[in-house]
């Protein structure tokens, strides 16, 4: 798996805006961590309600594959440029 | 003896073909591997893990109003794996869903049959792509893995 990526850099640019963004996505980590720990007891009691279901394991499983795919993100990059409008996307 | 060598005389021992298809097939496997001694270094050894996909749509410099957006996308392979995994998360129901509707649209295809081992051997494949398209309008179109 990869390392989590550290920065999401965003320009947005059309005739009225010009629109720029770096996103400390490394700070978000911790923050989602927090979010995490703080609701993991209603998941857990939540993943152990739907166990039987069949859809406890999934959402378990939504929730590991939402992390590598955040993390697979790294080195992405989008760059979309028109004649009066352009968007740049980069996450490193 | 290569394998496909090894092959054609068990086809011809078990009479699966005949004594003339199995020499034709042996020329055939000769030729090629004559082919590819003569060149052993037209092909690096061991090929480079592909990192990313490559997407990049240009337009035409030539056009007179100089319209036409740039496209470049670069997709980590990781991230299209990641992608693929996400398959696993589809319940049954719903993957009869996609079957029924792909089979309406003729493609007679098994979600469920997609295993982890054959995405890993699709895109180690995917090294391989590259797709060149210059459309009439003179945008050229790009695919490519790096």
């Amino acid at each position: 798996m990869n390392r989590p990526p550290l920065l999401m850099h965003m320009k947005i640019q059309n005739e009225n805006t010009n629109f720029g963004l770096w996103l400390p996505l490394f700070l978000l980590i911790p923050l989602a961590l927090v979010v995490l720990i703080i609701l993991s007891p209603l998941i857990l009691i939540a993943i152990l309600v739907l166990w039987p279901s069949g859809w406890g394991k999934l959402a378990l499983l939504a929730v590991w594959v939402a992390f590598v795919s955040f993390c697979s993100l790294r080195g992405l990059k989008v760059d979309v440029r028109g004649r009066k409008e352009s968007v740049f996307i980069s996450v490193v | 003896m290569t394998e496909n060598k090894k092959k054609i005389l068990e086809m011809l021992a078990e009479n699966k073909i005949s004594i003339d298809d199995a020499y034709r097939l042996l020329n055939v496997i000769d030729s090629e591997e004559g082919g590819q001694e003569s060149t052993p270094k037209a092909e690096p050894a061991v090929k480079a893990e592909p990192k990313y996909l490559r997407v990049s749509v240009m337009p035409d410099p030539d056009a007179a109003n100089g319209s036409g957006d740039r496209v470049n996308v670069r997709v980590p392979m990781s991230l299209i794996r990641a992608g693929i995994k996400l398959t696993s998360l589809i319940p049954p129901e719903a993957m009869d869903k996609v079957n029924g509707a792909l089979r309406d649209k003729g493609i007679n295809f098994d979600v469920r049959s997609v295993k982890a081992e054959d995405i890993e051997e699709l895109i180690e494949a995917l090294g391989e792509l590259e797709v060149d398209v210059v459309s009439a309008k003179g945008e050229k179109v790009k695919v490519f893995v790096e």
